[in-house]
C-alpha cells in the first residue's frame, strides 16, 4: 500500500514550493488516477516517488508497504518495487536496449534476493514480453530508445515495467504523444500488469487514457494539493467542466 | 648571436646515455651514421617545450625530469604465461604474436611459424641489412624538427619490420606486443615498420603494456612507419595501457596512403601518466579513405595528448577523425587535429570530431582543431564537445534499478563505445572495451 502523508516538496535549489501537503492512499490491487491542469505538480509527484534529487521533501512522508522510502536511492526504490514510466523516456546512445534491459532486470533481481537470469532465460522472457507489446526484438538490439517514435518509446517503457515486475507503478502522462492505436497497445500492456499485488498511479491530463485503463479512483491535483477525490465518473465530469473550479485556468 | 640554451638534466642524460651505449646498438655503418645524426639533431633541438606551437599544451622539457637508462639485450626470465597476463583482454584474440620485452625482441615468447602472405623480421636484425635499413628509415623525411622521433632514431633498439605481400589477406591479426617488465625502471625505444602491399588486407595491433611487478616508472618512445599500398586495407590499432604510476609514452605514427586504399587507425591510451600520441598521415594516391579514431582515459594527474596532421595532398580522398576523452580527477586531455587540404586536393571530404567527458570539476580538456584548406571544391568540417555525465540519463538508469556506479560505467562505456566501434572488428573491439572496463573498475 502506498501512503503519501502531508507531502510538501520544493525544487531543491529554489524556495518555490510545488507540492503543498498531499495526502493520498493507494491500496494494492487498485489503480488510482491523478488528473490536473498543467503545472499542478503531477510530474513532480511522479519524480519524487521515484527519488529524483532535483526535488527536496520539506515535510511529510511517503510510505510503501509501511516503510518510508524517502531516504532510499532511486535504484533501491526500484528494487523495493517502485517503477516510474517516464513522460519523456530517455534515449541512451551507445547502450544496446537488450544490454540495458538485462542489466536493469538482473540488478533488481539481485537486490530482491532472486537468482539472476542467464542469457537464454532472459532472451526467452524478453521475447515473450516484447511480443505481447508488439515490440520487435530486433529493435531492442539498437541503442535504448534512439530513433524510436513516440509510441515505440512508450511501449518500451511498458516493456521495462513488465520485466522489472514492480509492485508500485507510476505512469506519468503515458498517453502523451500517442495516437489512438498506440494508446490501445500501451493500455493493454498496462492492464495486463494489473494484479491484486500491484498498486498503480496513473497521471494524466486527459480523460481519454482512462477509457482504456479504468481507474478505481480519481484524484484532482491542483495548486499542489489533492482538491477532490471520487470514482471513475469524476474523470468524465472533469472532461466537461475543466479544471476551472480548482482555481486554474482552462488548459 | 646564438644563445646557448641550458640543457635540462634529462636532455643531458639522454645525450650521455647515447654516447655510452651507441656501440652496443644494432645496425650497419649506415645505421650508426643515421643514429649519430639523429643524436646531434636531438641535442640541437632538445626536448620540445611550450613555446613551440604544437607543444604548447605538453611541455616535455619540464615534464620529463630525467632520462631512465636504456637497456639492450636484457633477457628477463619470462614465460608465455606472463605474456598472457600482461596482454590481458588481447589474449582472447586468435592472433599471431610477436613479443618484445623492454625494447628487445623475444622469439621465445612469440608465436611460432608464420602466416601466409606475411613476413616479420626483428628490426635489430633488419638494420644489419642495407635495403631493409633504407626502408626502415625512409619514411621519416620531413620530420627533421621532430625531436621525439630523433631520439627514437638514435636509440631504437628493436621492433618489427612487417611486410604484407601484395594481394595477401592475413587470416589472423598480427599482434606486436611490447611489455615493460622488471623492477628496474628503463627507457625503451621501439620502431615498427609496417608495409602493406597493393590489394592486401591486414589487421595489426601494437600493444604497450606492463607486467605486474614492473617498476612504477618507465619511458617508452615508439615510432611506427606505415605504408598502405594501392587498394589495400589496413586496420591498425595501438593500445597503451599501463599500471605504473609514472609512465611516459611518446609515440609517432607516420603513414602514407596509396591510391584507393582504406586505412583504419585507432589508439587507446589509459593508465599512462604522460602520453603524447602524434599521428601524421599523408594521402599519396587518389580516392583513399582514412578513418582515425581513439579513446584516452585519464585520472589522477594523467596528461594525455593526441596531436594529428592529415595531409590531403591529392584529390578525392576522404578522412574521418573521432577522438573521445574521459577525464577524472585533475587529469588533462589534449586533442590537436590539423587537416591540410592542398590546392590540388579537390573533392576532399574531411570531418573531424573530438569529445570529452569530464568526470571531475578539476579535469581539463583542450581541443585545437585546425583546417588549412587551399582547394575550393571540398567538404570539410570539425567539431568539439566537452560535457559531464548526463544527470537525466543517470537518473533514468537508476530508476530502473541500476546502481549509480554501474550506471556511470554503462554511460561511460557507451560514450567511448562509439569510437571503438569504428575499428569494425568484433574481437579487437571486445578487447579494447575489455581494457577500458578494466580501467573503469579501478
Amino acid at each position: 500500500m502506498l501512503e503519501i502523508k502531508n507531502l510538501h516538496v520544493k525544487i531543491a535549489e529554489e524556495d518555490k514550493p510545488i507540492l503543498k501537503g498531499i495526502d493520498l492512499v493507494v491500496p494494492k490491487g487498485e489503480v488510482h488516477a491523478i488528473m490536473g491542469p498543467n503545472g499542478s505538480g503531477k510530474s513532480t509527484l511522479a519524480y519524487v516517488l521515484a527519488g529524483r534529487d532535483d526535488y527536496a521533501v520539506t515535510e511529510g512522508d511517503i510510505l510503501w508497504n509501511g516503510e518510508s522510502i524517502l531516504e532510499m536511492a532511486p535504484d533501491e526504490r526500484a528494487a523495493a518495487g517502485v517503477f516510474l514510466a517516464f513522460q519523456y523516456p530517455m534515449e541512451i546512445p551507445g547502450v544496446a536496449g537488450l544490454t540495458f534491459l538485462r542489466t536493469a532486470t538482473n540488478a533488481v533481481r539481485r537486490k530482491r534476493g532472486q537468482e539472476e537470469l542467464t542469457t537464454p532465460e532472459f532472451m526467452k522472457l524478453v521475447k515473450q514480453k516484447a511480443g505481447e507489446l508488439s515490440i520487435d526484438v530486433e529493435m531492442l538490439k539498437r541503442p535504448v530508445n534512439v530513433g524510436f517514435s513516440g509510441g515505440e518509446k512508450k511501449r518500451s517503457e511498458i516493456l521495462q515495467m513488465a520485466l522489472l515486475e514492480p509492485t508500485l507503478c507510476v505512469l506519468d502522462e503515458t498517453d502523451s504523444g500517442l495516437d489512438i492505436d498506440a494508446l490501445k497497445v500501451v493500455s493493454e500492456g498496462v492492464n495486463a500488469l494489473r494484479s491484486p499485488e500491484r498498486a498503480m498511479l496513473v497521471i494524466t491530463h486527459y480523460q481519454r487514457l482512462l477509457n482504456h485503463i479504468v481507474p478505481d479512483k480519481v484524484h484532482v491535483l491542483a495548486q499542489g494539493r489533492i482538491q477532490r477525490s471520487g470514482g471513475k465518473e469524476l474523470a468524465l465530469e472533469l472532461e466537461k467542466s475543466g479544471y476551472a473550479e480548482f482555481g486554474e485556468k482552462a488548459a | 648571436m646564438t644563445v646557448a640554451v641550458m640543457k635540462t638534466k634529462a636532455e643531458q642524460s639522454f645525450a650521455e646515455g647515447f654516447n655510452e651505449m651507441r656501440a652496443t646498438l644494432p645496425g650497419s655503418a649506415a645505421v650508426r651514421e643515421a643514429r649519430e645524426g639523429a643524436a646531434r639533431r636531438f641535442e640541437e633541438l632538445g626536448l620540445p617545450h611550450r613555446r613551440i606551437e604544437e607543444w604548447k599544451y605538453t611541455d616535455l622539457r619540464s615534464a620529463v625530469k630525467e632520462a631512465l637508462p636504456a637497456r639492450t639485450g636484457d633477457k628477463l626470465a619470462m614465460t608465455i604465461a606472463d605474456v598472457i597476463v600482461a596482454i590481458g583482454p588481447l589474449a582472447q584474440i586468435d592472433a599471431h604474436r610477436i613479443v618484445f620485452v623492454n625494447g628487445a625482441h623475444r622469439p621465445d615468447l612469440s608465436s611460432r611459424g608464420s602466416l601466409a602472405g606475411l613476413e616479420v623480421e626483428s628490426l635489430a636484425s633488419a638494420l644489419e641489412d642495407a635495403q631493409a635499413t633504407e626502408s626502415a628509415l625512409s619514411g621519416f623525411a620531413g620530420q627533421e624538427s621532430n625531436a621525439v622521433l630523433a631520439l627514437n632514431t638514435a636509440y631504437m633498439s628493436d621492433g618489427a619490420v612487417v611486410r604484407v605481400h601484395a594481394e595477401a589477406e592475413l587470416e589472423k591479426p598480427l599482434l606486436l606486443v611490447n611489455i615493460r617488465a622488471g623492477a628496474q625502471p628503463c627507457f625503451a625505444a621501439v620502431r615498427n615498420v609496417l608495409e602493406v602491399g597493393a590489394k592486401a588486407s591486414a589487421r595489426i595491433v601494437e600493444a604497450f603494456v606492463s607486467l605486474p611487478g614492473a617498476a612504477s616508472d618507465g619511458q617508452i618512445n615508439t615510432a611506427t612507419q606505415i605504408s598502405v599500398g594501392d587498394d589495400a586495407r589496413l586496420t591498425h590499432v595501438k593500445i597503451a595501457a599501463d599500471d605504473g604510476s609514472a609512465v611516459t609514452h611518446l609515440a609517432n605514427w607516420i603513414a602514407r596512403l596509396g591510391k584507393a586504399c582504406e586505412y583504419r587507425g585507432f589508439q587507446l591510451t589509459q593508465g599512462i601518466n604522460l602520453a603524447r600520441n602524434q599521428i601524421q598521415v599523408v594521402f599519396d594516391g587518389e580516392d583513399a579513405k582514412l578513418d582515425l579514431s581513439g579513446v584516452f582515459l585519464g585520472r589522477g594527474g594523467d596528461h594525455v595528448d593526441t596531436t594529428l596532421v592529415v595531409d590531403h595532398a591529392v584529390p578525392g580522398c576522404e578522412s574521418r577523425e573521432l577522438f573521445k576523452a574521459v577525464l577524472d580527477d585533475h587529469s588533462r586531455g589534449i586533442f590537436q587535429g590539423k587537416i591540410i587540404v592542398q590546392s590540388v586536393a579537390q573533392k576532399t571530404d574531411g570531418k573531424q570530431m573530438s569529445q570529452a567527458l569530464l568526470l571531475s570539476p578539476d579535469a581539463e580538456f583542450d581541443s585545437k582543431p585546425e583546417l588549412e584548406i587551399f582547394a575550393d571544391d571540398v567538404v570539410c568540417g570539425h567539431g568539439a564537445t566537452c560535457a559531464e555525465l548526463d544527470k537525466d540519463l543517470l537518473f533514468y538508469c537508476q530508476s530502473r534499478g541500476i546502481p549509480t556506479d554501474v550506471a556511470r560505467v554503462l554511460l561511460i562505456e557507451s560514450f567511448i563505445g562509439e569510437a571503438v566501434a569504428l575499428v569494425e572488428d568484433e574481437a579487437i573491439n571486445e578487447a579494447l572495451m575489455g581494457f577500458a572496463r578494466g580501467w573503469l573498475s579501478k
